[in-house]
């Protein structure tokens, strides 16, 4: 699962011009830079507490197995005077991965653990070669927020050798778990997706016609929010009508364009779903150029980023679904007890809150 | 081949692509209207086309400088980055005052638009690697000085980007300004005519003495000038200053409004009502198939079609 | 020059009572391009062995007819014949799939691949395993090339070779396709004396071999060295077709120009007039010791107002590098230009061009015409700053610039805005000439400002150039054409490898001395005119 790699597909932007030759270099090119920027907007303004309070503890998933010390193999440790390697995948340019890096470092000083970071700039080759690094610097256990889901057998096999201990964050890796990692932490992009579309029918009272601003093409984090909203739609309110979808590519401007068209063509449109929140304040802009007033079109988005949730405060966003990049506290919480010999889940899924009028404001500062 | 009489020739390929290439994009644009006004609800409205116009005007303004570089026989392929570099120096300097912010974003600007032309015309770099480098490394400089997306709340910025005059938005008046300015530019000034020339055939005009290096700075000083101008309106429009979205792969968008609109890669022409009229079929294009919610890739698909005609086009002006 | 060499009546190919067999047969071909009926019912023969010569002025439909007979245009109506077969080409290929080879001016091979690939193109040899059996292909290809005075290393790339080895191999590559009509377009305008003697060695073993050959040349001495008939066009239409040797020169010249006999002879082959007033006093153009590392040795010459310098020497001895490096175009390593006394930056074309030097290059296709612009805008190109105010053009100023100029120099065009590529090649000269007229030079560098371009207009340039020199400017003429240089020029300084070898005057200026002079002085001068091939420049 990815939640960062919103924009991998930059050719799927209809405006490129793929024909031409040099497309194939702009591609290249494009690609590497185009990976870094994902759903952005707010200023970091999550502060140790505000993180902690974003965290919820861990549901383990249903029937979910466990892994512990004795089956994975390897040492106890005392998680106090251990080295922690924290290898991020791209630049922290958007609140999410600022969001999550700090979320790390944090929970890492407060613990007093002894952390070491490295961020791979969006390039899987340094990705592999920063997790080496931190393993001949002598990290203890590791936490990897992944680029990729493949090409990890290199890392596993110096992690095993060393018995070093993986947790991976917000995307997992294609091995075997509780042998090559421990556990895998990340949002359900698909209850995201069910819990926007409960706060759409909510917001329009199960009626009406409603569009959808997907993000980008390919992206797994697209089709997992779509199908989720698509399927509780389905099951909880038929009488609400998708009657329009078409990519925002998670940018800001392109969810302003689409929506300009689709208010121009569908004016009695009702409701618009973001599957981020960078592209419905997109939505929110092109319904003020158009001249419409907060609340006459309604709008849920996902992820909870600091101007998201301001939008909700100011009536213009029905809803917002979090997606919770503050992965520190419970990686740690899972390795901590995972080093004691307790048996952990493999698979955890982080509990995501929700803003909407009710709470927007007295939650303001939790957003990210 | 053999027993086959020989008998009146069919109308050259070359000439229909010859028409094509000279008169395609307008018909295209025609029939794009046609179709939308039978097929598609409130298409025929002002708010409708103040839409498409607004919506279409960075495109056309950077478009505008993309056509002179091509004219040269060269390329920009900064100009994506030019506009988020612009975007973020604006976010950076707004302090200053909106006069202030857009100077210095000017002067950015020119030095990117000068180490362009300085690598194509003193160093003699190919123009797509030497604008390649600075696509690159712009973007990066953009990112650098604003790691992240910035709401923009300054009252001029906003009347910019929303503002009108007796309706007409001021995005479209200041595309539709430069559009005359490069028009102008290319057929009344003797740097057009250079150009043109040294479009056409670099060696003879520099033979005839024509200040070649120097028009090719120009060339790429106005290309990013022009991109940052459109930076700064993308911008306006958005309220926020995007520097890791904001002009992603506008090269392309670029190029293909150029080319569509009939002016040759290979340099010696300058199309400025093609390339008018082949941003605003690319826009139409997109926006019909939008408002008709048709799957994305199908706009992607209709735009190759587009490009493949284009350079069909230019293939029959070479068989001459 | 001397009289046309004489020549044996040709032999039938193969002797016999039959005449050999008919192998191609144009019958009325008519092409049209908008505006133009480039041909008008063109017929034309070939028998086996025939080498015949297809000459015209620029415009007569030479280069149609070869387009039309080589596939690359379709006619409008009339039709091929091949061995008695009607055929219809769609391709160049499918041309020469019938057996009709052409060698274009320039040569159309591929530059970085080795001569070896470039000759077996497409039907290398191959070894049992199917891949290409590289040491056959290299033994075969020296072989075929040294029967074409080719010697040189097969495997190296083909642009290493020289420009006259590089068509050689272009040629071999025709023939060796099974050709059974080759059609050379002006093959000898890049070759050197020598290499000229051995590509008619090769025609000759074609005309032995029975293949039929089309030769399209505006060298009058080539023809009748080589051809066995003639087929004359004008304005796209048949105008004389018959046997070459019967034909005496100035009857051809006059059949191509469609003149009276008498008015050509009375005018002679040049226009020039004979000698200038050659004006005494200051030099207006003075170059000293121009180094260029490889090129030019040294070179010093200098030029009065009112007077044409001639420039003489073979291919490759530093003519038009000399001409490059006095306009600024080529940056000498060392060496001094001035004009009327005041010496100028160096390897700088504007600042020559400011002082008032002009230079008309020897490329006029890829160095001097803007193929793309107008005749208005070509002309008026170098003169754009004087003809604009504040950056912005005068179209007035430009009119009556192009005006005069286009009426002066009699410049054929629709109108001032049909596109320059579309004129014919002597049009595309005068435009150019217009070009610098327009600035007013002191300095006209003029580097074969006749080649390639038809009778007519290379006397209305010949006439010129005269024309100006009177008015005071200095000349340079640069020509392979030895009457041109000789009748034309005051002077001539005369260069060799890069490097001044001596300067005739006054009534040294005559072919003998000249030929003395370009081949060293040492060697007894050639009996010019008497044998054929004797003449060194290659007319």
């Amino acid at each position: 699962m990815n939640f960062t790699s919103h924009r991998r597909h930059p050719l799927a932007r209809p405006a490129a011009a793929a024909s031409l030759a040099l497309a194939v270099a702009l591609t290249a090119a494009g690609c590497a830079k185009s990976e870094d920027d994902a759903d952005g907007a707010a200023k970091p303004s999550a502060t140790g507490a505000d993180a902690d309070a974003g965290q919820k503890v861990a549901a383990p998933k249903p029937g979910g197995k466990g892994c512990t010390l004795a089956a994975y193999g390897g040492d106890t440790l005392d998680l106090k005077g251990a080295t922690v390697g924290f290898s991020q995948s791209e630049k922290e340019a958007n609140p999410f991965r600022i969001a999550e890096t700090r979320s790390i470092k944090d929970e890492a000083a407060k613990r007093g653990v002894k952390l070491l970071t490295a961020n791979a700039q969006s390039q899987f080759s340094k990705q592999i070669s920063d997790v080496q690094d931190l393993l001949a610097k002598g990290a203890d256990v590791l936490v990897i927020a992944p680029l990729n889901s493949d090409g990890w057998e290199p890392v596993l096999r110096a992690a095993a050798a060393r018995k070093v201990p993986i947790v991976t964050i917000d995307r997992q890796i294609n091995a075997d778990p509780c042998k090559d990692y421990v556990s895998f932490i990340a949002s359900d992009f698909v209850e995201q997706g069910k819990r926007a579309a409960d706060q759409m029918i909510e917001a329009t009272g199960g009626k009406g016609k409603v569009a959808i601003l997907l993000g980008a093409a390919g992206n797994n984090v697209t089709t997992e929010r779509t199908k989720g909203f698509k399927d509780r739609i389905a099951e909880k309110a038929p009488e609400l009508e998708i009657v329009f979808e078409q990519t925002g590519d998670f940018a800001r401007e392109k969810g302003q364009q689409v929506t300009e068209q689709l208010i121009q063509s569908q004016p009695g449109i009702n409701g618009v779903y973001a599957e981020n929140d960078e592209m419905g304040l997109g939505a929110v802009g092109a319904l003020k150029g158009a001249g419409k007033k907060p609340g006459d079109v309604k709008i849920i988005t996902i992820d909870g980023t600091r101007n998201a949730v301001q939008g909700v405060v100011d009536g213009w966003i029905q809803g917002v679904i979090e997606s919770n990049p503050r992965f520190g506290p419970l990686a740690f919480r899972t390795l901590d007890a995972f080093t004691r010999g307790e048996e952990v889940p493999q698979e955890i899924v982080i509990e995501d809150g929700a803003y909407d009028a009710d709470n927007a404001e007295q939650d303001l500062g939790r957003a990210y | 081949m053999t027993g086959i009489a020989v008998r009146p020739a069919a109308p050259d390929r070359a000439r229909i692509g010859h028409w094509l290439q000279r008169y395609g994009v307008y018909a295209g644009v025609g029939l794009l209207l046609v179709v939308n006004t039978a097929l598609t609800p409130h298409f025929l409205s002002v708010e409708n086309f103040r839409t498409q116009a607004v919506q279409v005007a960075p495109v056309l303004i950077v478009a505008l400088g993309m056509a002179l570089a091509i004219g040269t026989e060269g390329v920009d392929l900064s100009v994506g980055a030019v506009m988020a570099l612009s975007a973020s120096v604006t976010a950076l300097y707004l302090g200053y005052g909106l006069p202030g912010a857009l100077l210095v974003v000017a002067l950015f600007a020119a030095a990117v638009g000068l180490a362009n032309g300085a690598l194509v015309a003193l160093v003699g770099v190919q123009p797509i690697v030497a604008t390649l480098a600075l696509m690159v490394g712009g973007r990066g400089l953009a990112q650098v000085l604003l790691p992240q997306l910035e709401d923009i709340r300054n009252p001029a910025m906003a009347s910019l980007g929303s503002g009108d005059l007796l309706g007409v938005p001021y995005l479209i008046l200041i595309a539709a300004g430069l559009v005359l300015l490069v028009a102008f530019a290319v057929r009344r000034t003797t740097f057009g005519r250079q150009l043109l020339a040294i479009g056409d055939n670099r060696t003879a005009a520099q033979l005839a003495g024509l200040p070649v290096k120097r028009v090719l700075m120009v060339v790429y000083v106005c290309s990013a000038l022009l991109a940052a101008v459109a930076g700064v309106l993308a911008t306006a429009r958005l309220q926020a200053s995007d520097p890791t979205s904001l002009g992603n792969l506008m090269e392309l968008s670029a190029i293909t409004a150029v080319v569509v609109g009939g002016t040759p890669l290979s340099g010696g022409q300058v199309r400025i009502a093609g390339t008018v009229a082949g941003a605003v079929l690319i826009q139409l294009l997109t926006a019909t198939l939008i408002k008709h919610d048709l799957p994305p890739s199908w706009t992607q698909m209709a735009q190759a079609a587009v490009i493949v005609l284009a350079v069909y086009a230019a293939r029959g002006r070479g068989r001459r | 020059m001397a009289a046309p060499p004489a020549r044996e009546p040709c032999p039938a190919p193969s002797a016999g009572d039959t005449p050999p067999a008919e192998v191609l047969a144009l019958r009325g071909l008519t092409r049209t391009f908008p505006g133009v009926r480039a041909l008008d019912g063109v017929s034309l023969s070939l028998r086996a062995g025939e080498v015949r010569a297809l000459v015209g002025e620029n415009g007569a439909g030479k280069s149609t007819l070869i387009k039309v007979l080589t596939g690359v245009y379709r006619p409008d109506a009339g039709s091929i014949e091949l061995h008695g077969e009607p055929v219809r080409f769609g391709t160049p290929l499918e041309a020469q799939h019938a057996g009709i080879s052409t060698i274009y001016q320039e040569v159309n091979l591929i530059p970085l691949m080795s001569v070896a690939r470039n000759l077996f193109l497409g039907r290398e040899p191959r070894n049992r395993l199917g891949l290409i059996d590289f040491g056959r292909m290299h033994r075969e290809a020296a072989g075929t090339l040294s029967g074409y005075g080719v010697r040189a290393d097969v495997r190296r790339p083909l642009r290493s070779l020289g420009v006259g080895a590089q068509q050689m191999v272009a040629l071999a590559r025709a023939v060796s396709v099974d050709a059974r009509v080759v059609v050379m377009d002006e093959p000898t305008s890049s070759l050197e004396p020598r290499e000229v003697e051995t590509l008619f060695g090769v025609v000759r073993g074609l005309r032995e071999r029975g293949i039929a050959v089309v030769y399209v040349s505006h060298r009058l001495d080539e023809l009748y060295e080589l051809c066995d008939t003639v087929t004359v066009l004008r304005d796209g239409r048949l105008v004389h077709d018959g046997p070459l040797a019967g034909l005496d020169r100035l009857s051809l010249v006059a059949a191509m120009l469609g003149r009276e006999l008498g008015e050509v002879r009375r005018k002679g082959t040049t226009e020039f007039s004979g000698s200038h007033q050659a004006a005494e006093g200051e030099p207006v153009l003075k170059a000293e010791d121009l180094t260029v590392p490889h090129k030019l040795h040294g070179v010093s010459l200098s030029i009065r107002p009112g007077e044409v310098v001639g420039l003489g020497g073979l291919l490759g001895s530093g003519r038009t590098e000399t001409a490059k490096a006095v306009a600024g175009a080529l940056a000498p390593g060392s060496g001094t230009v001035a004009v009327a006394g005041v010496p100028l930056r160096t390897g700088s074309t504007p600042a020559a061009i400011r002082a008032g030097i002009s230079l008309l290059p020897e490329d006029r296709k890829s160095e001097g015409i803007v193929p793309g612009l107008s005749v208005r805008e070509n002309i008026a190109l170098a003169a754009l700053p004087r003809l604009s105010r504040l950056g912005l053009v005068s179209e007035a100023r430009i009119d009556s610039v192009v005006e005069t100029f286009m009426r002066r120099l009699r410049i054929k065009a629709s109108d001032p805005h049909q596109k320059v590529g579309e004129l014919s090649g002597g049009n595309q000269q005068k435009v150019l000439l217009a070009r610098w007229l327009a600035m007013n030079p002191k300095v006209l560098l003029l580097d074969e400002p006749t080649r390639g371009i038809d009778v007519g207009a290379k006397a209305e340039v010949q006439k010129l150039v005269d024309e100006l020199a009177e008015d005071g400017l200095g000349v340079l003429l640069i020509s392979s054409d030895l009457e041109e240089l000789i009748e034309g020029s005051d002077r001539v300084v005369v260069l060799k490898d890069g490097a001044v070898v001596g300067e005739l005057t006054g009534d040294e200026v005559t072919e003998d001395l000249l030929m003395r002079t370009i081949a060293g002085g040492a060697e007894p001068a050639l009996p010019g005119g008497t044998a054929p091939g004797g003449e060194v420049a290659g007319r």
